[in-house]
């Protein structure tokens, strides 16, 4: 593209300026539509599950639904409580939702599609999500309302607890691939499950090397999962929106268009973050035949690709639709003992059996990774030298199971022993016998 | 493109002068700890104008993601100060203002002198080349810069051990309240009318009575 107009515009300045206006206006019409489509969705699916139907009045099977509803929320009257903070107010929805645009912008839709192409785009993801925290808070504050306030802090505090286990579970595969760019993990992922693309000459690449089928990779996108239905609030741990608690949280004064904006906020975020989960641990857009797709014919491999990837993406949220019609709300103190005891050990040991494996995969095949640690000349993975690269990946993926396996294990029963209560705690349930209630 | 990349930059760096003013002169505390987000911001937008990719990310996470959250979260757990218009500046501000721009000037004017601009300096022979991407960045922790960083790690986890020996000494003196269900059940079990089970405060005082009355 930037040829093209080179040719027919003058100074580079103005190319850049224009490639990137296009490059927003196409994010900013998809992500909405996306939205539209999503709410659509959910209500549909979570209808289905409850035995309703759904909305099914406005356009081919309710599928219009979407627009009749954003009609109402511009005719809808905007209030802004007297008490509340005006400005605070008014920017909070912009704050909670832009960062999620941004992060359609590293975001790559399908192979050799992405608006910005940046080497560090993991890290860009868990950076920028996290300021949307920063506007949940500012919504809260801002309207002066005991349940926003106490709504905005039950979020900020549930998304900083989550984002660490989430991180770390990224961080297990940046380790094992070596890049925190998007755009490359889709193409580490191609092959045939277990062996990856280790075997490429002998077996056809099927497209299906996704890291879901190795344990790092199971466990890595298991946390990261959760992770991020806890960020994007979504029904396990909508605890910051409890209706039948704190009304609706941080939403409780919104109303019309700025509601609207914080609730589109919530939705693409899950759909982006349901993006990389996608890209990173399901394989991008791999797929048996796309991979000969595309080196046969580029453009319509793109294409396709793209809507390999959106399906993936879009399986992940009717997942998490599935959960919001099967679990109940969990509790807060639930909610942090999960975060703390439970998701970051596992993916500590994650990134030690990652680490593992990347050893096992790399030894011996360079310098660098060849050390002689044994004082009489001996080398500990001495004997990797020589092996052929599928049974290094058949050793490392064995012995990242049975380290990941034992763990999970193991941190299970730790959790589910009852926690060592204090003296004073012991003394008033001596004394009321409440030790005995269940 | 030099020109479009000099106006970007003076757009943003006023506005983080104007945003670090604002910090230091608004009334709200929670305003100026807004501000303090948008000036630690503009200054990432700034990074990223210098091609600093990865320096410019992890400005956002940690101070706009970590510290800025801390801020706000402490702010506004001190229930006195939230929301109240409470005067920033003493009355003799300026004094602090001219010590401030003295240290400024030691520190700067030296340097605008010094300093050849609009050249960037090569790497001198044996010296680290200039870093910019993340690999760089971890190349250079491990090899040139290995002991900053190992003491940096050791201070953090410290600050750690410290965090939670805390909260431990915290847990150990409190009292568990009981859940509604549990109070029913006590109440059932001695016999007692279920209807005063909202009065929370009484029960809490026998609650502790018990508990002394064990411990001695």
């Amino acid at each position: 593209m930037n040829d093209f107009l080179q040719n027919a515009f003058g100074p580079s300045w103005i190319i850049s300026v224009i490639t990137f206006l296009v490059n927003t206006t196409l994010i900013l019409i998809v992500a909405p539509v996306t939205f539209m489509m999503m709410t659509w969705f959910e209500r549909r699916i979570v209808a289905r599950m409850q035995d309703r139907l759904g909305p099914n009045r406005v356009g081919p099977a309710g599928l219009l639904q979407a627009v009749a509803d954003g009609v109402k929320m511009f005719t809808k009257e905007n209030i802004t409580p007297r008490a509340a903070d005006k400005w605070v107010h008014l920017i909070a929805p912009i704050i909670a939702t832009a960062p999620v645009i941004f992060l359609f912008a590293v975001i790559p839709w399908g192979y050799g599609l992405s608006p910005v192409d940046i080497n560090v785009s993991v890290l860009f993801v868990v950076a920028i999500s996290s300021i949307s925290a920063v506007g949940l808070m500012m919504g809260g504050w801002g309207s002066n309302n005991k349940f926003a306030l106490l709504g905005a802090m039950r979020a900020v505090a549930q998304m900083v607890s989550y984002e660490i286990p989430a991180v770390i579970a990224l961080l297990s595969m940046v380790l094992f691939t070596g890049t925190m760019n998007l755009n490359l993990y889709s193409g580490l992922q191609g092959g045939i499950p277990i062996l990856g693309a280790t075997l490429n000459d002998v077996i056809p690449d099927l497209g299906l090397g996704w890291y879901i089928f190795t344990p790092v990779g199971l466990v890595g996108f298991a946390v990261f999962f959760i992770c991020v239905l806890s960020e994007g609030e979504r029904t396990p741990f909508d605890i910051p929106e409890a209706d039948s608690e704190i009304v609706a949280g941080y939403m409780t004064e919104y109303s019309g268009m700025k509601f609207a904006v914080f609730y589109m906020g919530q939705f693409l975020f899950n759909y982006a973050l349901s993006m990389v989960a996608a890209i990173i641990f399901l394989g991008g857009w791999n797929f048996p035949g796309i991979p000969q797709l595309i080196s046969i014919a580029p453009p319509l491999g793109a294409l396709i690709s793209a809507f390999v990837l959106g399906a993936k993406a879009w399986f992940l949220f009717f997942v998490m639709i599935w959960l919001r019609g099967a679990f109940p709300r969990l509790r807060m103190d639930q909610l942090m003992a999960f975060a703390w005891k439970f998701l970051l050990p596992l993916a500590l040991i994650n990134i030690l059996s990652a680490a593992l494996w990347l050893t096992v995969m790399k030894w011996g095949s360079d310098p660098k990774w060849t050390v002689t640690i044994a004082p009489f000349g001996l080398s500990l993975l001495g004997w990797l030298e020589g092996a052929p690269i599928w049974v290094r990946q058949l050793i490392g993926w064995a012995l990242a199971a049975v380290i990941n396996g034992w763990s999970f294990y193991w941190i299970l029963q730790v959790n589910r022993r009852p926690a060592d209560e204090t003296p004073a705690e012991l003394a008033q349930d001596q004394a009321f016998g409440a030790a005995s209630l269940p | 493109m030099n020109i479009l990349i000099m106006v970007i930059f003076f757009a943003l760096s006023a506005f983080t002068l104007a945003a670090g003013v604002m910090v230091v002169t608004v009334k709200n505390i929670i305003h100026a700890a807004l501000w303090l987000i948008a000036s630690f911001f503009t200054v990432a937008a700034l990074y990223l104008l210098m091609e600093a990719e990865f320096l410019a990310i992890v400005q956002v996470l940690v101070y706009v993601g970590a510290i800025s959250i801390l801020v706000l979260f402490a702010i506004m757990l001190t229930r006195h100060v939230t929301g109240e218009g409470v005067r920033q500046l003493y009355q003799r501000w300026w004094i602090a203002l001219i010590v401030v721009a003295a240290l400024f000037g030691v520190l700067m004017v030296p340097t605008v002198l010094n300093y050849e601009w609009s050249t960037v300096p090569p790497a001198a022979a044996g010296q680290p080349a200039p870093i910019s991407s993340s690999v760089e960045i971890g190349t250079a922790f491990m090899r040139e810069y290995l002991l900053p960083f190992e003491i940096a790690s050791i201070l953090l986890l410290v600050a750690l051990v410290g965090a939670i020996v805390i909260a431990f000494e915290e847990r150990a003196s409190r009292r568990r309240v009981l859940t509604l269900a549990e109070e029913v059940d006590l109440r059932r079990r001695r016999g007692e009318p279920l209807a005063g089970v909202s009065n929370a405060a009484a029960s809490d005082t026998q609650a502790t009575k018990g508990a002394q009355a064990v411990k001695s």
